[in-house]
């Protein structure tokens, strides 16, 4: 990020990153918790295959590995967010579940069997 | 899971990438500290923290605003902001998920207090044991000074704020604050009297104001968001929310942030989805080794630092332990004596030997034997240790003794007269059977068992020597048909 140099500069500067952000909303919003527990549980092949196979479909997406939701219980834990949807979380997620989420759920907007939160 | 959970502390976890900064920045991040150093006087900022009624999360609860007030009306040409990530509670994670999911939180906040109290260096003490909060935290220091809004002249400002990471070897005792600062310095982590306060001399004698991660963690919300929002999240001595690690056997593990004064049963049975496996409830153990065990009749308590305590725990910093029917309570109180034992820095001596002579006497009463004079003993030497210790970890070091004694002495009473241990947990009061009418000889029990202990031919009756058997309990979990009893 570009040095920050006075007050106007950083209000200017963080109003732009702010409408980067929201200009995200049209796109499929991936976030995988990647903190020690999610790791130790299996998140980082997880977060390898998004990372794989979401370039080779026909959608914008963006991938964010993040910190933990604190849902241990369902370490690890993918978010999504369709365009136009309310963010879904999906529990005990491994590469088997992470591909059938890209498949069925992103691409074709059916359900997926390990919905902890949302819908 | 999401329902009566409100997110302030954590309100960035699991939704940014805590290695861009400009995640953060795009959740108005630094926009607190822009707006305290070009709009606002440090002691209008201190001001509002004083109406929030925010209180320090690490477990003390001393209001945070007075905390910066009297560290500000300190003179000096030097002072020090210090963030405490020493988290060694067993069982608790609030500060390394905030450190890893939202790490530019504690850091804006930690400038917010130095511009407040007249600091331009700060220093986490964080756990060694913490690798990956580390390299966030170094990765964020680095992202931040390179976008001007740490380091020299914050945002082309007068004020400049540095803020260098510190080591803590994972010595419990070093949560405690005037201990933190001895280790800083490279000395033995021992706690010091108190007076002098840090506020007045702490690191290297100079004027130190130690906040704890979830502390700070409120801190830029609260500024963005306004002291009355925050006030108005709560109850009348404690304000805002309280984040827990809710562990244990509990359905839902995992880590919870909730207003204060949710009662103790919607954390466990709402939040955290009741009890695992269909048992009972039997106890809670908030506070960590210094609070208490709360049982069924206090499952009403509000969560603050005054009813809590109230009840004969604390709010401590989060650690949330959950226990059922299966858990043995005096097992449970030597298991946090064990901890406190192995953790006394040694200083003074009614912590390192009165906590000693509680352990002896518990592993004695889980042994068979305790003597009904021995409850008395543990009642006696406990509250001797608690009103004359040195520090906060003496001083509470007794709770989970005294707590489980007061809420659980059946069960005290049952170890040492009956010598029977109703959890069966304690080994020594338990004994393994086989049940001749249901055994069929498989032999498997007598395969699995380590000490050789079983005996019997293959389709005869089989026989535990009670003499040999070390009461593992591998017997019972490899036995397909319900042969085998614990009594």
């Amino acid at each position: 990020m570009e040095r920050i140099n006075n007050y106007e500069q950083f209000k200017k500067s963080s109003s732009g990153i702010k409408k980067e952000r929201e200009s995200n909303s049209s796109k499929v919003i991936i976030k995988i918790a990647m903190a020690t527990c999610s790791i130790a549980s299996g998140a980082g092949p997880v977060f390898d295959l998004f990372k794989d196979e979401m370039p080779k479909q026909p959608k914008e997406f963006v991938l964010i590995p993040t910190g933990c939701l604190g849902l241990c219980h369902s370490e690890p834990t993918v978010e999504v967010t369709l365009p136009g949807s309310d963010p879904v979380v999906f529990g005990k997620v491994d590469v088997k579940r992470a591909g059938l989420i890209i498949s069925d759920y992103i691409m074709k907007g059916k359900t997926v069997d390990c919905i902890i939160e949302g819908n | 899971m999401k329902s009566k959970q409100i997110k302030i502390a954590l309100r960035n976890c699991g939704h940014i990438d805590p290695e861009r900064i400009e995640d953060y920045i795009s959740y108005d991040g630094y926009a607190a500290l822009g707006r305290c150093l070009f709009e606002d006087t440090p002691s209008s900022v201190t001001d509002k923290i004083k109406q929030s009624g925010l209180r320090g999360r690490g477990g003390g609860g001393f209001p945070t605003g007075k905390k910066w007030e009297l560290c500000a009306a300190s003179v000096s040409d030097k002072k020090y902001v210090i963030c405490n990530a020493d988290e060694g509670d067993p069982g608790a994670f609030m500060d390394r998920s905030v450190l890893e999911g939202d790490p530019h939180s504690v850091l804006e906040a930690m400038a917010i207090c130095g511009y407040c109290i007249g600091a331009d260096e700060g220093y986490i003490y964080i756990r060694a044991e913490y690798p990956l909060a580390i390299k966030r935290l170094k990765i964020a220091i680095a992202q931040a000074e390179e976008a001007g809004l740490l380091g020299d002249r914050i945002m082309g400002s007068d004020f400049s704020f540095k803020i260098r990471l510190k080591y803590g070897a994972g010595a419990f005792v070093c949560g405690e604050e005037t201990a933190l600062i001895k280790s800083m310095e490279g000395n033995r982590g021992e706690p010091i009297m108190k007076p002098p306060y840090p506020a007045q001399k702490g690191y290297m004698g100079k004027p130190t104001n130690v906040n704890n991660v979830e502390t700070f963690a409120n801190v830029a919300a609260i500024l963005n968001r306004g002291a009355e929002w925050f006030s108005s999240i709560g109850t009348e001595g404690s304000k805002g929310t309280k984040v827990f690690a809710l562990a244990g056997k509990v359905k839902n593990v995992g880590l919870v942030e909730v207003p204060m004064g949710t009662t103790l049963r919607e954390l466990i049975y709402e939040i955290g989805g009741g009890i695992k496996s269909g048992k009972k409830f039997k106890a809670v153990q908030s506070g960590g080794p210094s609070g208490g065990c709360l049982t069924e009749k206090h499952l009403d308590t509000p969560i603050d630092y005054e009813s809590l305590k109230a009840a004969g725990s604390m709010m401590g910093s989060g650690g949330m332990i959950v226990m059922d029917e299966d858990d043995c309570m005096v097992a449970v109180a030597k298991f946090y004596l064990e901890f406190i034992v192995e953790e006394s820095c040694g200083k003074c001596v009614p912590c390192r030997e009165g906590n000693k002579v509680l352990y002896n006497i518990l592993d004695k009463i889980t042994h068979g034997k305790g003597e009904l004079s021995d409850l008395d003993k543990l009642k006696n030497f406990g509250n001797i240790i608690k009103s004359t210790s040195l520090c906060g970890l003496g001083q509470t070091a007794p709770n989970p003794v005294l707590s489980t004694l007061d809420n659980f002495y059946d069960e005290y009473y049952d170890h040492v007269v009956n010598k029977k241990c109703a959890a069966k947990q304690c080994r020594s009061l338990i004994t393994y059977r086989i049940i001749e009418e249901n055994c069929v000889g498989c032999g498997a029990c007598k395969r699995v068992c380590p000490a050789e202990a079983i005996s019997g031919e293959l389709k005869q009756k089989h026989l535990i020597d009670q003499e040999t058997c070390i009461k593992c309990g591998a017997c019972i979990k490899k036995c397909r048909f319900n042969a085998i009893v614990v009594e």
